[in-house]
């Protein structure tokens, strides 16, 4: 049974096309045949973070319009053959394709591949409802900001409403410091508004920033960082596996802080 | 208390008040009496300017009519002695009452001797358009996820009183696909269409046709006889969704922000009240707004407004929100049961606002 992923915010900037990019690499690393589908049209970035930019012939406007076969739009991935992907047209707009046409994309896709995740734009207008046309579950991400939240929040209804059941929260960019400090929203402030699953908190990493100028995954890198851990914790617990939510301090436990954790508390 | 400075401010801002108002109903010129009321209680400058504000985007008409409020305001300010332990910082009476016909929108659901009966709102209430068709049903769908735990048994049968509106065959499959997701099963309907029948007739349902008659003699009883049956949904309201219902609304669930029910009875949250609860829509001063944690962004009843003071509260109550001559107040559930209660029962029919 294909799985078929939305991953949809509400709000902009807030990590959707990251977190498609970084999951669907994660999700193939563990062995999944992967499809990735841009449905920004318009506003692709999802080529971008995977460095496939270059290599794009086809999109999906023209596989719609019968110009190629959907085999030759999709753009493979050298690093990690079991992922795909299939662009998006930049040169038209969300109004270029409507639901249908993409349930008839996404279900083809569905027969060959064991995952077809969704990166949908931002907004709630036509390009949203394209995006979750085709999708049995879908991944809310958001950021611990109030704006961000409450759009999360009205596009969870919307989701409820399409009749999309499985809903599960990724909390993206949070801060352990400021929540600490009491300037940040915590999970628990996140989650209990939402009231939907969690099922990954990305911690806010500088190299998310250098990965993506690079096109390079985080989840690719030698050396994984926080934050790819997070996305690849999110992968497992995708798979059905018990994955224990990592101690975001934890990480931040190097001598300085220790240092300077000492010298607060000396001061107060 | 000096109001001037709020007086050019309100008339800069006149110009274009009918275009930024974002509510709905605007029939009603309130009575200046409930302003003045208002202007008593003890407000900051800055405040009494975003009220004014306020009042003036929802509830004027004319600027003869904005006139009145600026001549109320400039009326000197009694400070408010008042012995009401109130949570909100401040009130705003003067709400336009909702017009009859906002709750009709949505479809009804009864359920009268072992089956169900979905009333769709006639072509007048709501113009027959693919939009409106959409958001009805998406409304509609909404409805039943929340509350089908308590109605359906399997295959229940339902009627369909289609009315004036005009049905075709693909909005009917629509429709039953809708009811079967639910285990309910479409076996007749009423219209007074002749296509509707027709479209209905080859699909196999049982039809019965009626003259136009019929159906507002229908109607019309309907809304005379009894109040409407109270909305249970056991959902989180979330931002964005507007539950209206014409009877009481009752959610197991949060109301979050951005979110917004009006009823026209009372609102019972059994969860987090956050976002925007408009109780007694239809003029019904007496309703009330009850949740388990009350932090809402606004609350309504009838005619009077309501918001949550500036600074967030550390602890909940289970409470009440009820109108006062002064506004709303809050009180402690427990509390109000035993006082207030029984004063709000007895007081005079007249003084309620119809």
């Amino acid at each position: 049974m294909t799985r078929i992923i939305v991953i949809t915010s509400g709000k902009g900037g807030v990590g959707k096309t990251t977190c498609s990019a970084n999951l669907g690499m994660a999700l193939a690393k563990m062995g999944r045949q992967v499809a990735l589908v841009d449905a920004d049209f318009g506003l692709r970035n999802l080529d971008l973070l995977l460095g496939l930019e270059n290599r794009i012939v086809y999109t999906a406007v023209e596989v719609l319009a019968r110009e190629c076969r959907l085999e030759q739009a999709l753009v493979k991935d050298k690093r990690q053959p079991n992922l795909v992907l299939l662009p998006a047209a930049q040169n038209r707009t969300k109004d270029a394709v409507s639901p249908d046409q993409i349930k008839l994309l996404v279900n083809a896709l569905a027969q060959k591949y064991q995952y077809v995740i969704i990166d949908s734009p931002a907004g709630i207008e036509m390009g949203f409802k394209n995006a979750i046309a085709p999708a049995k579950e879908a991944l809310v991400v958001t950021t611990p900001e109030i704006a961000s939240v409450r759009d999360a929040d009205r596009v969870v209804g919307l989701l409820e409403a399409q009749g999309i059941k499985r809903i599960h929260l990724i909390i993206n960019r949070i801060k352990p410091a400021m929540v600490r400090a009491n300037d940040m929203m915590s999970v628990q402030d996140v989650q209990e508004l939402l009231a939907i699953p969690l099922i990954g908190v990305i911690p806010d990493d500088e190299r998310v920033i250098v990965s993506t100028n690079r096109g390079e995954p985080l989840v690719l890198s030698e050396n994984p960082c926080i934050a790819a851990t997070a996305f690849e914790n999110i992968a497992r617990r995708l798979e059905g596996e018990a994955v224990d939510f990592i101690e975001i301090e934890a990480y931040q436990d190097n001598i300085f802080s220790r240092l300077r954790r000492i010298l607060w508390t000396k001061i107060i | 208390m000096n109001s001037d400075a709020a007086i050019p401010n309100q008339k800069a801002n006149s110009a274009g008040f009918e275009i930024e108002s974002t509510f709905p109903q605007t029939d009603v010129g309130g009575d200046s009496t409930a302003i003045q009321s208002e202007t008593d209680s003890v407000l900051p400058e800055a405040e009494l300017n975003s009220v004014i504000v306020y009042l003036k985007s929802i509830s004027r008409s004319t600027d003869l009519e904005f006139k009145d409020v600026v001549a109320d305001v400039q009326s000197p300010v009694v400070s408010n002695t008042s012995s009401h332990s109130s949570l909100f910082d401040l009130d705003l009476p003067e709400l336009p009452l909702s017009e009859k016909t906002l709750d009709k929108i949505q479809i009804q659901i009864k359920t009268e001797e072992g089956r169900i009966v979905l009333i769709l709102p006639a072509e007048s209430q709501l113009p027959a358009c693919e939009s409106n068709w959409s958001q009805m049903w998406q409304q509609f769908k909404l409805q039943l996820n929340s509350s089908d735990r308590l109605m359906v048994k399997a295959n229940t049968p339902v009627h369909l009183v289609a009315g004036d509106r005009l049905l075709d065959t693909r909005q009917l499959q629509e429709l039953a696909h809708i009811l079967g997701e639910m285990h309910m099963q479409l076996k007749s309907l009423s219209t007074s269409r002749r296509q509707t029948a027709i479209a209905a007739a080859t699909m196999g349902y049982s039809v019965e046709q009626v003259g136009r008659e019929n159906i507002l003699h229908f109607q019309s009883q309907q809304t005379k006889s009894s109040p409407t049956e109270a909305l249970y949904l056991e959902k989180t309201v979330r931002s964005g969704m507007e539950i209206r219902h014409s009877g009481s609304v009752i959610i197991l669930g949060d109301l979050n922000p951005g979110g917004t029910v009006i009823a026209d009875g009372d609102i019972l949250v059994w969860g987090r009240l956050r976002g925007i609860a408009h109780a007694g829509a239809a003029g019904n001063r007496k309703c009330l707004i009850m949740a388990l944690q009350m932090e809402p962004t606004q609350l309504r009843i009838a005619d009077a407004v309501a918001r949550a003071p500036e600074k967030s509260l550390m602890q909940f109550y289970p409470e009440v929100a009820y109108v006062t001559p002064q506004g709303i107040r809050i009180a402690r559930a427990i509390d109000f049961s035993k006082s207030q209660l029984n004063k709000i029962n007895q007081q005079p029919y007249g003084s309620i606002v119809k």
